[in-house]
């Protein structure tokens, strides 16, 4: 599970206990202004992720960390994909960000009504 | 951005507005989205950002094709009720749905609401009458899904 904050002109994710091990990751600070969007998607998990380039998939349990695909690199911190919420990102290190978080739906909304129409 | 897509967006946004329109913004899901547009999900929040954006590009869609259609008719009035609510279906969720918690989607269902105005106010009529006309005639679309033929409009076209 992360937290998700959304601090000044900021989107903070923070990820918490041993996800931080398995995603090599402690946390992600990104301008609203390049963050396109945020959508509850559980069905994203099912899909193909990419080449792992850092990070672990264990299928069925967790995938974190750093993924390679034709469309960049894609962050990711899941474990129940029910609560997976998908975070496209513009000029940032990420193109995309999955992760968990505790109300999928109201956090998608919350994000978008937050960031700055690009 | 001018890159091709490696799709139609056009035809992926017609596709999603159909899927809207029935199913409502939150009983479609991502995965509904690919199956009907034939769109992988990666190339989908590449190019709209997220379900929202897709949402907000299917509705503006509505509203230039299906609401313009209807507002430039010969006689907007009969052409609005003759479509049977069919035809104007996204336009009355979203407003039912989504207009009062997103600006968006509000701004988008205005603008629907004012080429409607426009099209239904009779030569130097009072603006007021017509967006009252635009609300009855919706109205009417609302009252026919539960009741079909109950109630007609005829009166409201009669007194024009």
């Amino acid at each position: 599970m992360a937290r998700i904050d959304i601090t000044g002109d900021a989107l903070v994710i923070t990820l918490e206990g041993l996800d931080v091990l398995w995603a090599l990751k402690k946390r992600l600070t990104i301008p609203l202004a390049h963050v396109r969007g945020a959508t509850p998607d559980p069905g994203i998990v099912r899909g193909f992720k990419g080449v792992r380039t850092k990070g672990t998939n264990m299928p069925g349990v967790i995938v974190a960390g750093t993924f390679r695909t034709g469309e960049g690199r894609i962050f990711w911190n899941v474990r129940d994909a029910a609560k997976a919420v998908v975070i496209e990102l513009a000029d940032e290190e990420y193109t995309r960000l999955v992760i968990e978080a505790p109300d999928p739906r109201a956090t998608a909304d919350r994000i978008e009504r937050a960031r700055t129409p690009a | 951005m001018g890159r091709p897509r490696g799709f139609d967006e056009r035809l992926a946004v017609a596709a999603a507005a159909e899927l809207f329109a029935g199913r409502s913004y939150d009983g479609t899901s991502v995965d509904d989205l690919v199956s009907a547009t034939g769109v992988h999900r990666g190339s989908l929040y590449k190019t709209f950002g997220s379900k929202r954006g897709l949402y907000l590009a299917a509705l503006r869609h509505h509203v230039d094709q299906d609401v313009t259609r209807i507002a430039q008719s010969a006689d907007p009035a009969r052409a609005l009720l003759g479509s049977g609510g069919e035809e104007l279906g996204f336009l009355l969720l979203a407003a039912a749905e989504r207009a009062a918690v997103d600006d968006e989607v509000a701004a988008e269902v205005g603008r629907a609401l004012d080429l409607l105005d426009a099209a239904l106010r009779p030569a130097g009529a009072d603006p007021a009458r017509a967006a009252d006309l635009t609300a009855a005639l919706l109205g009417l679309l609302l009252r026919a899904r539960a009741q079909p033929g109950r109630a007609t409009g005829a009166t409201l076209l009669v007194s024009q």
